[in-house]
């Protein structure tokens, strides 16, 4: 218990007796965690984004004038059934009519109101959960085609292929850059620790000849460690959430159509990996470091 | 107390720094290791906390076969040896009184009689208020008192200095030496490495004088040259 407490407090002296380093490190971290965090929060809005652009893919099936309701209700449903289909929706020949009367309406030289009848189809607007599986749902939907009901199926394979591969770069792409950050953190913090420790090794060889075992000289940085580490994302997390509004906001502006999400759940795990992470790169570091001196 | 075998120490680079050692230093004695530097007395010392392992032959402080300690072993035979060195060797970032009690904390033991031990052996050397300075505040030769402070505090049955005197102008020089005699005579063997002919000449104690790694001489009330 003792023990404990001593290492507590040197941990604690250690910390604000050398404070030209301790705020150096604590600087680095929280820059670094500033520039991770950035980072996974810049993944997301990707991720957001690519998830979006996938929710674009979707399968319209024409219907038949003729059909029944009763057989456009079983097609709807047959194709509910698959769990590759978020969501079916029925479009009627007067909604079809009116959607077109509104998106024409801006240009006054297409004279809709002049058509004796309604020559749009009525029709199934298929949206997929798994934007992957657009191909074989169409191939497989497209037996319906001339059996009375569907009169035609529109599918866009060109186009939703170019879009998967975009999107499955994206995806790829942003989680590499987020993986090569986060080791540059992990690397740029450990150094730092590393070198605090380096200018202090004349106390650890001091504190073994006193007689201290490897433990009592461990624990001591590892808490340091630590404290650098909470103070650095107490600091990074400060200065994002005193920031963050401003470049949301510039984000949103810019990028108007992905809803970026930075609800408090997200915001409260974003702000638990940070802590953590510093923590324990922090112990680790010291730990490594010390261990360094020990062995030597 | 100590028993060198037949120790010679060899480093990478092929060159012998002890060899063929053979020597007995009983409880409670006091002696002086002289000789030029690069002789082998800061190996010798080395050996003795284990600090570094003899290449051949055997150490043996305090009944304990060095080289066969392990772990928490060497912990606990640095906590029996006092040592004393030139550079004092104190933590920066601590106290004074700080300085002294990390001896005792280290054996696990803290609590007030530890303070108290600590408070008496500030005493013990003349800085009882000093205790609340950092080492950088202090003088040489109070540095180097502190050092000796932190070695008693754990009442050590051997006390080595390594060179105890040699950042310290020729008064404070006696004054530590005094103080070290006088940890002699309460009992506790005393190891010096000196290059201070003056005092060992003035105290005619042992004189092991060491030579490219060899004893070449060992006299009972010795001068610093032969």
């Amino acid at each position: 218990m003792r023990r404990l407490a001593f290492v507590v407090a040197a941990a604690w002296q250690g910390f604000w007796r050398n404070p030209a380093m301790s705020v150096a490190s604590t600087l680095t971290v929280a820059l670094m965690l500033v520039l991770a965090t950035f980072f996974a929060i810049t993944n997301r809005g990707l991720q957001q984004a690519v998830a979006l652009l996938e929710q674009k893919v979707e399968l319209v099936l024409y219907l038949e004038d003729s059909a029944r309701p009763t057989e456009i209700l079983a097609l709807k449903s047959r194709i509910e059934a698959d769990p590759a289909v978020q969501s079916v929706a029925f479009i009627s020949k007067e909604q079809a009519i009116e959607r077109l009367r509104q998106a024409t309406e801006r240009s006054r030289d297409l004279a809709l109101g002049e058509l004796d009848n309604n020559p749009l189809p009525a029709s199934l607007e298929v949206k997929l959960a798994r934007a992957q599986e657009a191909g074989r749902l169409a191939s497989t939907l497209r037996r319906e085609e001339g059996l009375g009901v569907v009169s035609e199926i529109v599918d866009n394979p060109a186009v939703v292929d170019n879009l998967l591969t975009i999107t499955r770069v994206l995806s790829i792409g942003g989680i590499a850059v987020l993986v090569m950050m986060l080791l540059v953190t992990l690397f740029v913090i450990v150094n730092t620790i590393r070198i605090a420790v380096t200018a202090r090794r004349d106390e650890i060889e001091i504190m073994r000849l006193v007689g201290a075992s490897d433990r009592l000289i461990r624990w001591p940085f590892i808490l340091e460690g630590m404290l650098v580490g909470a103070f650095g994302a107490v600091l990074a997390l400060t200065a994002i959430g005193a920031g963050a509004p401003a470049v949301a906001d510039a984000l949103t502006q810019f990028a108007g159509i992905v809803p970026l999400d930075f609800s408090p759940v997200f915001l409260a795990q974003l702000g638990g990996a940070v802590f953590g992470f510093a923590l324990l790169v922090g112990a680790a570091g010291a730990g490594w470091s010390v261990r360094a001196h020990l062995t030597a | 107390m100590i028993a060198l075998d037949d120790v010679s120490k060899c480093y990478p680079n092929g060159a012998y720094a002890l060899r063929d050692l053979d020597l007995r230093i009983e409880t409670g004695e006091f002696a002086f290791l002289v000789g030029s530097s690069g002789a082998g007395k800061s190996t010798l010392i080395r050996l003795l906390v284990r600090d570094e392992l003899p290449t051949t032959g055997r150490v043996r402080v305090d009944g304990a076969d060095v080289a066969k300690l392990k772990g928490s072993a060497v912990s606990k035979l640095r906590q029996r040896v006092g040592v004393v060195f030139q550079d004092f060797k104190l933590l920066p970032q601590r106290t004074v009184a700080e300085n002294v009690e990390f001896a005792l904390l280290v054996t696990g033991h803290t609590g007030r009689k530890e303070a108290e031990a600590a408070e008496h052996a500030l005493s013990l050397v003349g800085l009882a208020h000093r205790r609340h300075h950092f080492p950088r505040e202090l003088s040489g030769g109070e540095q180097q008192r502190t050092a000796i402070a932190r070695a008693l505090v754990s009442h050590p049955r051997l006390v080595i200095a390594d060179e105890p005197t040699g950042n310290l102008d020729p008064v404070t020089s006696w004054e530590i030496i005094k103080l070290l005699v006088r940890v002699n005579e309460l009992g506790t063997t005393l190891v010096i490495a000196t290059h201070n002919a003056d005092i060992v000449n003035a105290l005619r104690r042992r004189v092991i004088h060491l030579d490219h790694g060899r004893i070449v001489r060992d006299e009972r009330e010795g001068q610093y040259a032969a």
